[in-house]
């Protein structure tokens, strides 16, 4: 399976899709519209407790915004790219630029819900 | 599937590194072999369920798993019983976890309270991965963080991403 084929499998389970290094520039530099983008490790404590939460959010702004995950741990060049300093760190992007970050959400559907859609209005 | 069970440990807490490898070093059998297998998490959720179908990578990182060759699971405190009574020199120890007073277990629920402990505490050897520490270990925890605070250099609700590119956060 290549990467492109491993983020649809992801997007049809519909759970959010997981980027590496190869998938990102295809789609989220490249990508359009809003996309946020969660730098996460399954060791992260904080990570854990905002997971489910971030499913959630993934549901509901589906159609408007997509949402990806990059594990650090797995491509952490791409972590150092972003000046990524602490997990969970979330970057939205608009059309490839980034357009804003949160580090260390609160771990309610508020917090986060207003995490991803707050830099696009 | 192999014929000994699977100690899965998180390769990102020292504590539990530590643990893991004083496990494997006593897995060794005389005769070659061991008793045990001991192995890191890691990243792969797939790899994982390829254990056992219902075993999450969240999960696992939260509590100690040892997946048994018939592909079942035990977690906490049975896990940490089983760990023992796979060792040679601990196997002794954990027939008591087995001893049935009234139907209960009393040895067993010893053994869980004290993992629940040791897993309640080990955010305070400065382990981000063990999960969030309960109301009782906040307390020293935040006491702990003080200097960091009043300096301004505590990041809440985030785990330090350890980079050899750039510069890492200083453990708190």
């Amino acid at each position: 399976m290549n990467d492109e084929t491993a983020v649809l499998a992801d997007s049809s389970s519909g759970r959010v899709p997981m980027l590496t290094r190869a998938s990102f520039a295809a789609q989220v530099l490249q990508g359009e519209g809003p996309i946020a983008v969660e730098f996460m490790s399954y060791g992260c404590a904080h990570c854990r407790a905002i997971e489910p939460i971030l499913q959630q959010v993934a549901a509901m702004v589906k159609g408007k915004e997509k949402i990806f995950q990059v594990n650090v741990a797995v491509d952490q060049g791409l972590a150092d790219s972003f000046a990524i300093q602490g997990t969970p760190t979330i970057v939205m992007f608009l059309n490839g630029e980034e357009a804003g970050r949160v580090e260390g959400a609160s771990p309610n559907l508020s917090s986060v819900l207003t995490a991803v859609t707050q830099p696009f209005e | 599937m192999p014929s000994q069970p699977i100690l899965l440990f998180d390769d990102e807490c020292g504590v539990c590194r530590k643990i893991a490898a004083w496990v494997k070093r006593s897995a060794q059998l005389k005769s070659g072999g061991t008793s045990l297998i001991v192995r890191p998490i890691g990243n792969d959720p797939e790899a994982l369920r390829r254990l056992n179908p219902e075993l999450d990578i969240w999960q696992a990182y939260a509590t100690i798993h040892v997946v048994m060759p018939d592909q079942s699971l035990k977690l906490g405190g049975e896990a940490v019983a089983e760990v023992l009574r796979r060792l040679p020199r601990t196997s002794w120890l954990a027939r008591s976890f087995a001893v049935c007073i009234f139907g209960l277990r009393p040895f067993q629920a010893l053994l869980n309270l004290g993992y629940l402990i040791l897993a309640d505490v080990r955010p305070l050897f400065g382990c981000e991965s063990c999960g969030s520490p309960s109301p009782w270990v906040r307390a020293i925890k935040w006491f702990m963080k003080l200097p960091k605070l009043a300096l301004g250099e505590h990041r809440p609700n985030t785990t330090p991403h350890f980079s050899t590119r750039t510069r890492p956060l200083p453990l708190r």
